[in-house]
């Protein structure tokens, strides 16, 4: 095999266009382990840690953008995503463990797509879009329309992401994330939740909700939030959010845990925000 | 005279004496060999549960370059069978696969990488069979047999009676429930390997991570048909062992593959997917309980039927099935049992030797009994251990005698005083919202030395070396209990050296003499009495040498001190140095051994056992989980974790803390997440990432208390803890679950089983009423 460590976006260029089979690697910690697991196999990899564009953290206009080269150590070290992005911090911490987040990038569990990445609940509810660079040029695009399936993204051939931009959500005093794995750190998601509230008068004027490795993506359910809002955070109104959560996921049974143990999990985290 | 130096002495909390050198990666376990010139060995596994052997087409394998050899069950040169005292296992299949993981080729090749695409190369072709995936599946009478026994998949059944079990019948209070535990995974750091070479004299050197380096010479004899006086091995410390290297791993297959390799090293290193496919494992159990008791508490009866699921091979699973009926009522005072074993052939993972060895299981059986019966009698449930403790001069309930330390009631005395017992009121009901609290405790205890039947027995060498240092030749392996440092900590203590006076030899068939497996809390107990007598003719031996330099007309008088003896009255020194260069080197030699004391008794049916049955000795603990539930997901949190432990004189409280804290972890482990689990007999926690070890982030703080007794048999008043830690934190969590209103029957206690039971779904079976 092959490796490659570009140092400029134009040497990456020239390297994707000779080599179409080539694989991207950022911090390698999902594409090593399905390199071991002989689930690809690749003759060429060429690693991103070495482009500068992919590695700062910048904010502009209430909003931040993140280099999708950036470790996720480095994210939770970010003063920024401290104080604006509190539901990035939570689920970032959350993810791996030390090891793991010093090599692991915000980028990789975007571009890996798996139901169970633990960053992509926050993003969703953040509203996170995407900067996708290629030889052509740039384009933006939501994370909800990047993310198509398990492992399946709307990256073409020649593109890799850039960066990741994120609105701070403003206004929005409840910030909530939970993450249930089979333990507390190096674990997949069985069930994560996101969710941003905003109230006023002590009743919720606008939620956003997002369940993770409860289907095949990400899953969000407009329903569930509108029946929250104009309501207060009461255990009474959250109960029939739970119920249309279970109704909007997809759950399926693996070796962690059966589709009904999940689907229960993804209504009854939504009881959580009674107790905050 | 150095200023800093002390003698870390018997009783003194003293770092290890291979810490320093593990710490620095200068210690070489035995998977960091890499001999020049070596050759890697792989087998290929059957992958097939359960199956006829019908041909193994190697060809593609054997032309490919950097391929040695490649071979089957014809290159085997003897009976082909392992196995302690079954011997049913075969080193490669011939003619049937009995679980996935049987190896039915072995490679050697040049580099790792060919190795793996040579065993890929291999096509095997074998006629599936019925599988047997479960103890139920077994027994059935149209069960295909794994073995070929009269007694179907029943390798065997035996029953321990004491006293009069019909009483039960008339008991105050009959208590009935169904336990079962899960199949658990040793999964040490350093997953089995070694290495091995062919010299020109026809020697076999094995270099080997394992528990038991004297035995693996004969097992690799006899399955191979050598002779065992022509093999030769090393057993550098382990990177965790915890019973799962006690019998032949990589050992025959390398020896196998030394044979091949024409005077070339060679190496047999099994990844982790290949340790959880051909790795021995904790048997599965299943536990029918009866227990009868008086109204006040006092325990009158138990009849229990007890089936391990011990997979394709018989391991050491009867000796396990023997400990859990010794074991099957708990450390207490009980006048009459009734317990009925059965150890069952599957074709799951081979089950085998695993720290708390058969007790495990049965601790979370007895215990979850006592915490029904206190409930049950509106008890307090550490009130209701207490009554019924055992304590000197009682009978057990395998009828033995406690004539030895016993001190499960002062464990439970002491726990009764602690703020973790005594708050717990306040601190349930200082539960958050969505919580639920519960605090619970376990009694505990686990037969020490292999008991009745099986010699347990050690020969301890020491020598003053040439250069006046002091050498200790250690016969059991050091799995990272620690036994190899307190080994040397003896030593200084009789010989009065600095440590850096001390040098220590690992087990090796060459230097070291036979003394037993590195298991069965034996390891420190045996070998330590034996070095003590070692030791003890070593000084002796040199203050008389000494007075015969000193021209004394004997040894009285003197004492050996740092470095040197001294005649104390007139202060004149000889140093070691000096004393070595005038002794003949045999004579700068004790050897000594101790054979360790058994029980004259047995109970009725005990005969069963020829093997390490009954138990004389015991190290007992008391447990304390303080444990919150949250009632959303099902998720269980250890949250303070408290064990007092009784394991006699403690020589060490450092290394005796980590024997504690290692085995809670591991029981925690136990209780709440590990489980292999299989469908069809095949693994589907294949590795790590499914096969769910707790992290720290999972462990509360452990605190460890000792509650010192005094063993007197033992080396310096102590008994074996290495495994008494282990059957804690499954009854402990249990009994803080049902004391929370989640009564558990089944291990481990997943997020998944506590959402049902939180719900009312009662995860118990309905099974016919007790006899
Ligand atoms: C032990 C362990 C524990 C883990 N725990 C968790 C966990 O708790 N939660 C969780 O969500 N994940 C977990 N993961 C998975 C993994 O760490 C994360 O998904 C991580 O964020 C991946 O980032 P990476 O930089 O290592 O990605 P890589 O492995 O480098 O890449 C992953 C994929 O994305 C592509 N890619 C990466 N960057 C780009 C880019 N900029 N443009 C285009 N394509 C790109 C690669 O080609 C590859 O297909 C764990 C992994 C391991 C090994």
């Amino acid at each position: 095999m092959k490796v490659h460590l570009p140092e400029s976006l134009d040497a990456l260029w020239d390297l994707l266009d000779q080599h179409p089979q080539a694989g991207i690697m950022a911090g390698g910690t999902d594409l090593l382990v399905s390199l071991r697991a002989g689930k690809q196999h690749l003759p060429t990899v060429i690693c991103l840690e070495r482009l500068a564009p992919l590695q700062t953290i910048e904010p502009l206009d209430q909003t931040l953008r993140i280099g999708a080269g950036v470790t996720l150590t480095r994210i939770l070290e970010n003063s920024l995503v401290h104080t604006h992005l509190p539901l990035l911090h939570k689920s970032v911490a959350s993810l791996g463990s030390p090891l793991v987040r010093n090599m692991a990038t915000l980028g990789g569990n975007i571009c890996t797509a798996s139901p169970a990445g633990d960053t992509l609940p926050a993003l969703y509810v953040l509203g996170a879009k995407l900067s996708l660079a290629s030889a052509k040029g740039r384009r933006i695009l939501p994370l909800e329309s990047f993310i198509q399936g398990p492992g399946k993204t709307a990256l073409a051939k020649g593109e890799i992401l850039d960066s990741v931009i994120i609105p701070f959500p403003a206004g929005f005093g409840v910030q909530h994330f939970e993450k249930l794995g089979q333990r507390n750190a190096l674990a997949i998601s069985v069930v994560s939740f996101a969710a941003l509230i905003r109230t006023q008068d002590n009743l919720v004027q606008r939620a956003r909700f997002a369940w993770g490795s409860v289907g095949p993506t990400i899953v969000r359910s407009p329903q569930a939030e509108k029946a929250l809002e104009g309501n207060p955070l009461s255990l009474e109104a959250l109960l029939r959010v739970a119920d249309l959560a279970r109704a909007a996921v997809e759950p399926i049974t693996d070796v962690r845990a059966s589709a009904d143990y999940r689907r229960r999990v993804a209504g009854n985290m939504v009881l959580r925000l009674a107790a905050l | 005279m150095k200023t800093l130096s002390f003698i870390e002495d018997i009783g003194r909390r003293s770092p290890r004496f291979d810490a320093p050198d593990k710490a620095r990666g200068k210690e070489k376990f035995a998977s960091d060999l890499y001999p020049e010139n070596l050759l890697w060995a792989g087998a290929l596994r059957a992958g097939i549960p359960h199956g006829e052997i019908r041909s193994i087409i190697v060809d593609r394998a054997l032309s490919m370059a950097g391929v040695h050899a490649v071979l089957t069950r014809k290159d085997v040169p003897g009976p082909n069978r392992q196995g302690f005292v079954y011997w049913d296992m075969p080193v490669l299949c011939g003619k049937k696969v009995r679980h996935a993981g049987d190896a039915v080729a072995l490679v050697i090749a040049e580099t790792r990488e060919i190795l793996a695409k040579a065993l890929e190369s291999i096509q095997v072709d074998i006629s599936p069979l019925p599988v047997v995936d479960s103890i139920d599946a077994a027994l059935s009478d149209q069960a295909p047999k794994v073995h070929d026994l009269t007694t179907g998949n029943l390798l065997k059944a035996a029953t321990i009676t004491k006293g009069d079990p019909a009483v039960l019948a008339t008991c105050d209070i009959l208590l009935e429930e169904y336990f079962s535990t899960p199949v658990q995974e040793h999964a040490y750091l350093e997953t089995e390997n070694g290495v091995a070479r062919l010299d020109k004299e026809g020697i076999l050197h094995l270099i080997v991570s394992t528990q038991a380096p004297f035995r693996d010479r004969l097992e690799i004899a006899r399955a191979l048909g050598l002779d065992p006086g022509k093999i030769h091995i090393t057993a550098p410390y382990l990177g965790g062992g915890f019973g799962g290297k006690d019998g032949a791993t990589v050992q025959c297959l390398l020896a196998l593959a030394a044979l091949h390799a024409k005077g070339r090293p060679v190496k047999m290193w099994w990844d982790r997917e290949e340790s959880m496919v051909a790795g021995y494992k904790r048997h599965a159990a299943r536990m029918h309980y009866c227990l009868g008791a008086k109204k006040d508490g006092e325990l009158v009866a138990l009849k229990c039927e007890i089936d391990y699921d011990t997979g394709a091979y018989a391991h050491l699973g009867v000796e396990i099935m023997a400990l859990g009926l010794e074991h099957a009522a708990g450390p207490y005072r009980i006048p009459n049992m009734e317990a009925k074993g059965r150890c069952i052939y599957t074709n799951n993972p081979i089950a085998g030797a695993f720290r708390g060895f058969g007790v495990a299981q049965v601790s979370f059986a007895f215990e979850g009994m006592m915490d029904r019966l206190a409930l049950k009698l509106n008890m307090d449930p550490l009130a209701l251990r207490r009554k019924n403790a055992l304590i000197r001069g009682d009978k057990n309930c395998a009828d033995i005698t406690m004539t030895h330390s016993t001190g499960m009631a002062e464990c439970l005395l002491r726990l009764a005083d602690h703020y973790l017992w005594t708050d717990r009121g306040k601190w349930v009901a200082a539960a958050p919202r969505f919580k639920r609290r519960g605090v619970g405790i376990s009694a505990v205890f686990n037969g020490m030395g292999y008991g009745h039947g099986l010699p347990d027995y050690a020969v301890a060498k020491v020598r003053l070396t040439q250069s006046g240092t002091i050498r200790v030749y250690n016969g059991v392996s050091d799995m990272g209990q620690g036994n190899a440092s307190t080994f040397v900590q003896m030593a200084v203590e009789i010989l009065c050296q600095d440590r850096e006076n001390m040098e220590l030899v690992q087990p090796d068939t060459d230097r070291t003499h036979p003394s037993g497996s590195s298991s069965a809390g034996r390891t420190t107990y045996t070998y330590g009495n034996a070095l003590i007598k070692a030791c003890t003719a070593l000084r002796d031996k040199l203050c008389n040498r000494a007075a015969l330099m000193l021209l004394m007309d004997d040894a009285r008088g003197f004492a050996m001190v740092p470095g040197a003896v001294r005649h104390l009255a007139t202060g004149k020194e000889i140093s070691l140095a000096a004393l070595a260069a005038i002794m003949h080197p045999e004579d700068r030699l004790c050897v000594a051994d101790h054979l360790m004391v058994t029980t004259p008794e047995m109970p009725q049916g005990g005969e069963a056992f020829s093997l390490g049955f009954p138990h004389l000795i015991y190290p007992f603990a008391a447990h304390l989980a303080r444990v919150e539930v949250d009632e959303l997901t099902g998720g269980v949190c250890v949250k303070d974790y408290l064990a007092f432990t009784d394991g006699g004189r403690v020589l060490n409280p450092q290394t005796f803390e980590q024997q504690v804290q290692g085995a809670v972890a591991q029981g925690i482990g136990y209780a709440l997440c590990e489980a292999v689990q299989t469908t069809q007999s095949l693994i589907s926690t294949r590795d790590l990432s499914t096969y769910i070890l707790p992290t720290s982030l999972d462990l509360p703080d452990i605190q460890s208390h000792c509650v010192e007794t005094i063993e007197h048999s033992g080396p310096f008043g102590m008994k074996g803890i290495g495994e008494v830690g282990l059957n804690g934190p499954l009854p402990a969590i249990g009994s803080a679950l049902i004391h929370a209103g989640l009564p558990m029957n089944r291990a481990p206690f997943t997020p998944e089983r506590i959402l049902a039971a939180l719900q009312g779904q009662a995860d118990k079976k309905k099974e016919p009423p007790c006899r």
